[in-house]
């Protein structure tokens, strides 16, 4: 006679346990702390793991099943828009430089959270808050993995995105969202949470996600849309993983509040610097805008982000430093910046143009103490300059000097003074360091010895670490930065340079002409 | 220039699992033979940012104003109107008077330092409100 097997069906909360914290032991071969290293080291003290709550209890299974189904309705998309071009339906082919920006600078990012990720959800102690790490790790792989793909349709008929790994490694403006991330995984566990889960997917990836995918929508890129939307639904199990983990962090022990508070100070500002670019983007990078950063800054800073610290002042947290400042910047940092990258747009790979009256007008709208007062007179000398045939379009033709923290060319002003170049310096063992602000001084004062190790493209590039085999550092020829390019696998001219002159334009122009004759040939 | 603070740091807070190596990634040895000087054309922001610039330490100063100087920004419509006696220049923030025949070295101008230079009387197309 058969024995019945009774097969016990285990509820959501059992299910959710066995597949996690039941799969944690404590080790007896090895202590504990040599086989978790990395959790104590960072001074936070954790009394007791079981504490973590794990709001969304996914087990892998579940993960499994809803990203499979995200992942194919994605990929029909993506499939459809390549069949039907859908490249040309964007409004204009500058748009496109949005997405290089995109797929250079924030794609890299992805694949540094996963491993970031990958170390958080070995290192924890705590089984709860492991597991929610690596499912975290899966994501950003295949948030990684998504972009390259849907954005790779772009690569066959655009330019500037053919070698973006390389350019990651070496250019100089993807050194300040590199430098960013590999500051945050060689840190603890606990900090790189804090970084990213907290600073920058909690408190600012509105700031980053929404200025790019509605300018997708708004500028017809129904492709980066759909990626957009297939991450943002991760999003929010990231962000309530990245309070969890402050929360938790300041709720076990009253010792951890200043080292998370510190934590803080240094990732809001770390991250505020990052969003540069986008802030950049935002204003000027898209033919047809969505709001600017200012408005995007105060509704998704200033009053989210307002919100989020009033709830954490229970804990004895303050808003960061730096928040003061960066609440100014609001009005300044995008016009700075595309200033910038317009006289260095021979050095980067992605075109930038003058705005045009009517986008001057809307700036001019939008940033009634700032654009006309401190900005509107470069770009009008700049579009003088470029119509004169005797002189043309203008760049800059020697390397900027970059700070050491945040890597971003010396362009930032002076609070309260729009005239100056803020300017803040450092000595250590012997050497001179210097910074864009007082927040990235701090920073590099707090922990110099990892930020003295910087790898500073511009430094970089004068001791000779990128040029190719057949040059001499030493003596680098007519032209040092032809020879850069060279190395860093860009065409002049045509990755790069201004928009009006450039391939891209052309090619647009008439493949967009091309297909409204077809399209008229058959009615 | 009272903005500039050059200071030690006052705490390393840095915490590592074991021996952290201290490498200082931009030692004045890598640059064969020069050194790094740092240049900014106070309110002068048609130049993005400050210049970084691989130079001799032995270079008369007159040497950088004369050839280098006008590479960086010769092309800003106030440089030729540049009077450079009554030019006013600062190291890290301190004000020091150049002697043109003498060399950076002589004038304490070590790796990365930077100077700034003001011109009282040109203060940006469209002064401090332009560029």
């Amino acid at each position: 006679m058969d024995t019945k097997v009774v097969k016990k069906k285990l509820g959501l909360k059992e299910r959710y346990a066995a597949m996690t914290r039941g799969l944690h032991w404590e080790t007896t071969y090895q202590p504990m702390d040599k086989v978790f290293p990395f959790d104590r080291y960072e001074g936070i003290v954790i009394h007791d793991w079981d504490k973590w709550e794990d709001p969304f209890r996914l087990t892998m299974d579940a993960y499994w099943k809803y990203q499979g189904e995200k992942e194919r309705k994605l990929y029909a998309v993506i499939e459809a828009f390549a069949q039907n071009h859908g490249e040309l339906a964007v409004t204009d082919a500058r748009y496109i430089n949005a997405l290089k920006l995109f797929i250079q600078g924030v794609t890299p990012l992805e694949y540094y959270a996963h491993r970031g990720f990958a170390h958080a959800g070995r290192q924890f102690t705590g089984a709860g808050a492991r597991v929610a790490a690596q499912m975290q790790s899966v994501d950003e792989l295949r948030h990684f993995q998504t972009e390259t793909h849907a954005i790779s349709h772009y690569n066959k008929y655009f330019n500037g995105m053919h070698n973006t790994n390389h350019w990651f490694d070496n250019v100089w403006y993807l050194s300040v969202p590199k430098s960013f991330f590999e500051d945050a995984y060689s840190g603890g566990p606990f900090e790189f949470l804090t970084a990213v889960s907290f600073s920058f997917e909690y408190v600012l990836t509105n700031l980053l996600f929404v200025p790019f995918m509605s300018g997708a929508a708004h500028n017809g890129d129904m492709s980066t849309v759909t990626f957009g939307f297939s991450a943002q639904s991760d999003e929010s199990r990231h962000m309530t993983l990245g309070i969890e983990c402050i929360k938790f962090m300041l709720e076990q022990d009253p010792a951890n509040v200043p080292i998370v508070q510190r934590w803080m100070d240094k990732w809001f500002w770390r991250g505020y610097r990052l969003l540069t670019l986008v802030a950049m983007m935002q204003d000027y990078m898209l033919p047809k805008r969505v709001m600017s950063w200012k408005e995007a800054w105060e509704m998704y800073a200033e009053s989210n982000g307002g919100a989020l610290f009033t709830d954490l002042a229970r804990f004895g947290i303050r808003k960061p430093l730096g928040w003061d400042e960066a609440c100014e910047g609001k009005n300044h940092i995008s016009h700075q910046a595309w200033a910038t990258f317009y006289q260095y747009t021979h050095a980067a790979a992605f075109h930038t143009w003058l705005p045009s009256e009517s986008e001057m007008a809307w700036l001019s709208g939008k940033y009634p103490d700032t654009f006309d007062k401190y900005y509107r007179a470069r770009f009008e000398h700049w579009a003088k300059v470029q119509a004169d045939p005797k002189e043309g379009r203008w760049f800059n033709q020697f390397l900027p000097m970059l700070c050491q923290t945040c890597q971003v060319p010396m362009f930032f002003t002076e609070p309260r003074d729009a005239s100056q170049i803020c300017f803040r310096e450092s000595t250590y063992l012997g050497q001179k360091y210097h910074f864009c602000s007082d927040h990235c001084k701090r920073i590099f004062d707090h922990e110099p010895k990892k930020y003295i190790q910087a790898w500073l493209p511009v430094q970089q590039i004068y001791q000779g670490s990128c040029y190719p085999d057949d040059i001499n550092p030493a003596s680098p020829g007519d032209s040092p930065v032809r020879e850069v390019l060279r190395y860093y696998g860009i065409e002049g001219g045509a990755d790069n340079g201004d928009f009006t002159t450039s391939p891209d334009r052309e090619h647009f122009a008439n493949w967009s002409g091309r297909r409204a004759v077809a399209a008229a040939d058959k009615i | 220039m009272s903005t500039t603070t050059a200071n030690a740091p006052a705490t390393d807070l840095l915490r590592t699992v074991g021996e952290y190596p201290v490498i200082q990634q931009d030692d004045e040895s890598k640059f064969h033979g020069k050194r790094l000087i740092f240049l900014s054309w106070e309110n002068h922001l048609m130049y993005a940012a400050p210049f970084a610039v691989p130079l001799p330490p032995n270079l008369p100063f007159g040497a950088l104003v004369r050839d280098v100087l006008p590479l960086l920004y010769g092309e800003h419509p106030e440089f030729e109107a540049i009077d450079w006696q009554r030019t006013h220049w600062f190291n890290s923030g301190k004000r020091f008077i150049p002697d043109f025949g003498k060399s950076l070295e002589h004038h304490g101008l070590t790796h990365k330092s930077l100077i700034r230079f003001r011109t009282p009387a040109l203060e940006g197309v469209r002064g401090s409100q332009g560029f």
